[in-house]
């Protein structure tokens, strides 16, 4: 799950659940507001968290993230209906990503559904939709429930979240599958989620055991926190779009809406597996994108955001983020570029207008693999490739 | 048990599945029998079926005293579709005018009466005393007439083309198109409240008085709210009997409308099946497939059109799993507040002057002081039923030779505004007899002494009547909301083979047939594309 942009302009940010636990762990003392909750940006450094993800187990604070408790009869129907996720084949224990669509096909935002059991799941979203989810459960037998302030909710990434978990004592769970039960005492949700395309596991306490869950964990394990600008590092690196940053989510006003397809991410919305809000108007859409969201390592040291994209010497997109990748060694950027541009080859503008474009080339992350599979599967039947052999 | 060889049991219809039919269309009203009777005559076979007992809908004759037949849903004729009339030849199937170009009488509150001419275009005949006056309405009505006749495919509703904004889009192409003069004036209408438009042309209270209940008349939108303008452009824009604006009455009622609909469907070999509901619609994929009936028996069909209101088809029929969550909001987002009322009567003698006799064979409407008429609207939203309301009233049996009675007449009042109401009970009932009677009062004094009988038809009676949700038939909201409405329900669902013309893809109030004719037309496209 990703986090959606900051929102700067919050008065008065409420701390997460988990707030009074990750505050003690912050060296750095650098904050910043999602959905009106306070979230770390950096606890330590940037680089010490990315190296903690990628060697060992990085700990993040999930609060700001908005969760709802669907339950009913009808529960699977209705996120099926409400998402593309595949809820419906989703067994118990079983998580899987989707897209929150508007009528007209375009993203309004992302979305995780878990199944927790027959009748229960749990969606998360980047940021709350309550109205959306409230209109789209009139008529269907389900109860959709805010707990995004009642639950604490940590997510735990990289090689050794296993060991972790193991070492917490919840040893049922793993990477694939969700489960709940006690953890020491305290009634624990655990489900596999991704971060980007990263898997790891997000474990859900009741807010009141936050701190008790956090001090074990911390005490056992070898997890250290890791803050939002780290985690924007993984996300580049995984290609997966931010909501608010790389396209502004469908119905904000002043929104240029984008379809799964022009965010590069059709995958999450095939068309073939049974009916979604928004679906019936992306079957006009399928295969004609407007503008498309595409990946760039640039071979600089810093470019950023609003930079233009040049191929063959022509303007041809604009980069909506960007971050060193230590990974990589270079930085990686997400250009929103118009639809018809195929090249490999661009450049990017420099902030300093005296100084020469910098050279960028077209990427394959994670979720543009994803992407070029699920186009390559469909093309025989939908002509929804997108070649990504230029 | 039943066997299931015995074709005479029960079972037999709940398991039947007819196949071999080209649509279906749900719902037996004026809108549904129009749009089989279009896809019949286009060659298709065609169903035609009805939850009541009767084919018609909320139009129908009714006994309403021993002897006396009265017309329940519409008493004129303001806004049929001309090309409905001219092509399912509806003259031919027994449309005929007893009265064209109805005169109208107002009252006001003080006494003061002004007659109009039933063309519109003639308006400075009526008996007005200052010249300027005189002047002003005419250039005013021109100027109405015009941007009404300019304005009138986009009165037609249904968008069909897959985007919910289609009308508003199909709006500002018009506008941008338009001269720039009409441009102007039409930026000016839309967004102008009656109001405001009215008091920039006119110094004389009672032209506006009366302009103002033309257009509030069978609106939610009253006259001092933004858009109102626009229900009289509506009004206006619609035409009976080869005349735009104007008013007429059928002879028969018009029930004779729904008789010649029904002809035309005959004739057009469509299989019309009266008491037969249907439970809901069969979507396969995203394509329509037919309809199941309430005794389990299903009709497959590659076209469905429904003719019925939108909560019964798409909340009931289709469900909300398969439908776009913002069409879901665009149907919750209304609440009915406001409703209109019928009531005729019977009353005892004949018109001893030669004055009350012309004014028999006219459209008499008692326009309320503009105040009054606010306040009229303030307190129908907040559930009360206000003093005095408008009222138009016409005498069907002095106007229809055919339906003359002896020694009695009976006259048809349709009153707004008044509260809308589920479930009415008897003290709301009485509060709004009292209300039409005394409204009625003010411009015919000592009428009430002369009643024999009254039948009072409220929303939740026609509702009833068509099995439909009583919220259908309350009056509908400005014009600019409405064409949201319509465009919903028409485009949104984006179903192939499906098609919507029920009350909510109708701009306007009064019986116009134009959204069975749009959603006809629009299946008859692609079916023909498919075709080829």
């Amino acid at each position: 799950m990703i986090f959606p942009a900051e929102d700067f302009f919050t008065d008065a940010p409420r701390p997460t659940p988990l707030f009074s636990a990750v505050a003690s762990e912050s060296e750095a003392n650098l904050w910043t507001t999602i959905n009106g909750w306070t979230a770390a940006r950096v606890y330590s450094s940037v680089s010490n968290e990315y190296e903690t993800a990628k060697s060992g187990a990085a700990l993040a604070d999930l609060g700001p993230l908005a969760r709802y408790a669907v339950r009913g009869a009808e529960a699977a129907e209705f996120l099926g209906r409400l998402t593309t996720a595949p809820a419906v084949n989703l067994h118990v224990g079983e998580s899987a990503r989707g897209l929150m669509l508007n009528d007209a096909g375009y993203v309004i935002d992302l979305a995780e559904v878990s199944r927790l059991s027959d009748d229960l799941f749990l969606l998360t979203l980047p940021a709350p939709h309550a109205r959306h989810i409230a209109l789209a459960s009139r008529g269907m037998a389900v109860e959709a429930n805010d707990i995004s302030g009642d639950v604490a909710a940590l997510g735990i990434f990289g090689p050794q979240t296993a060991g972790v978990l193991s070492a917490a004592g919840l040893k049922s769970v793993n990477e694939t599958t969700a489960a709940s039960g006690v953890l020491r005492g305290v009634e624990t949700a655990a489900r596999p989620i991704q971060f980007g395309a990263m898997p790891g596991v997000e474990l859900i306490f009741p807010k009141e055991e936050a701190l008790t869950i956090w001090e074990r964990i911390i005490r056992r394990g070898a997890g250290a926190p890791i803050g939002l600008d780290a985690l924007e590092v993984l996300r580049l690196e995984a290609g997966a779009p931010r909501p608010g940053l790389d396209f502004t989510p469908a119905g904000r006003s002043g929104a240029s809406p984008r379809t799964p397809e022009e965010l590069g991410l059709a995958h999450l919305a095939p068309l073939d597996r049974g009916w979604f809000n928004g679906r019936r108007a992306l079957l006009e859409k399928a295969g004609k994108p407007r503008r498309r969201l595409r990946a760039f390592a640039i071979d600089a040291e810093q470019a950023s955001p609003g930079a233009a994209v040049y191929g063959d010497g022509k303007p041809q997109g604009r980069v909506t983020s960007c971050a060193w990748s230590p990974a990589r060694k270079r930085v990686i950027a997400l250009a929103d570029m118009d639809g018809s541009s195929t090249g490999n080859i661009y450049e990017i503008s420099s902030s300093d207008p005296a100084a020469p474009r910098l050279p960028a080339a077209r990427l394959e992350t994670v979720e543009s693999s994803l992407a070029k599979a699920f186009a390559d599967e469909q093309g025989y039947t939908q002509g929804l490739a997108t070649d990504f052999r230029r | 048990m039943t066997n299931p060889l015995d074709l005479n049991s029960e079972n037999k219809s709940g398991n039947r599945i007819e196949g071999g039919i080209d649509a279906v269309v749900i719902g037996a009203g004026a809108d549904g029998l129009a749009a089989s009777a279009y896809l019949g005559k286009a060659g298709l076979r065609t169903v035609l079926v009805g939850a009541g007992p009767e084919l018609g809908g909320r139009i129908a004759a009714r006994e309403i005293a021993p002897g006396v037949t009265g017309i329940d849903g519409e008493h004129l004729i303001t806004v049929l579709d001309p090309d409905v009339i001219s092509e399912l030849d509806l003259y031919r199937y027994g449309v005929e005018f007893a009265a064209r170009r109805l005169d109208t009488t107002y009252f006001f509150e003080n006494g003061g009466v002004l007659r109009f001419d039933g063309d519109l275009t003639q308006a400075a005949l009526l008996n007005l005393d200052d010249d300027s006056d005189r002047e002003a309405l005419e250039a005013f009505m021109g100027d109405v007439l015009e941007t009404a006749a300019f304005l009138r495919p986009a009165f037609h509703g249904g968008g069909y083309g897959g985007a919910a904004s289609s009308q508003q889009r199909a709006l500002e192409k018009a506008v941008n198109q338009a001269p720039p003069e009409m441009a102007a004036r039409l930026q000016r209408y839309l967004f102008a409240t009656a109001d405001e438009v009215l008091r920039a042309r006119f110094d004389d209270g009672q032209l506006r008085t009366l302009l103002l209940a033309e257009t509030s008349f069978r609106s939610a939108a009253a006259p001092h709210e933004p858009f109102s303008f626009m229900s009289l452009l509506r009004r206006y824009a619609g035409e009976a009997a080869g005349l735009q604006g104007a008013a007429a009455y059928p002879k028969g009622g018009a029930v004779s409308v729904i008789d010649a609909l029904r002809r035309a469907a005959q004739g057009a070999k469509v299989d019309m099946r009266a008491g037969a509901p249907v439970k809901s619609i069969l979507i396969e994929g995203d394509r329509v497939a037919g309809v199941v009936m309430a005794d389990g028996g299903q009709l497959r069909a590659p076209i469905v059109i429904a003719a019925i209101d939108a909560a019964h088809a798409f909340g009931e029929m289709i469900g909300p799993g398969v439908l776009d969550i913002g069409l879901q909001r665009v149907l919750t987002a209304r609440k009915a507040e406001i409703a209109s009322a019928r009531m005729q009567i019977i009353l005892k003698g004949v018109a001893q002057d030669e004055a009350t006799r012309k004014n028999m064979m006219r459209r008499l409407v008692y326009a309320p002081s503009p105040e009054a008429l606010s306040k009229a609207f303030m307190d129908a939203r907040a559930g009360h039923v206000p003093e005095r309301v408008m009222v138009e009233a016409i005498f069907p049996t002095a106007l229809d030779e055919g339906a003359a009675l002896d020694k009695r007449q009976v006259m048809s009042v349709m009153a707004h505004p008044l509260p809308f109401d589920e479930a009415p009970d008897d003290d709301r009932r009485e509060a709004i007899r009292s209300a039409i009677l005394d409204s009625i009062e003010m411009f015919a004094a000592g009428f009430s002494g002369r009643i024999e009988v009254e039948d009072l038809r409220l929303v939740n009676d026609d509702a009833a009547a068509a099995g439909a949700s009583v919220a259908a038939y309350a009056a509908k909201p400005d014009v600019l909301q409405q064409w949201a409405l319509a465009s919903a329900v028409t485009g949104s669902p984006r179903i192939r083979g499906f098609y919507f013309c029920g009350p909510e893809a109708q701009i306007g109030a009064g019986l116009s047939c134009a959204a069975g004719r749009t959603a006809a037309k629009a299946a008859l496209r692609v079916y023909k594309k498919g075709a080829e």
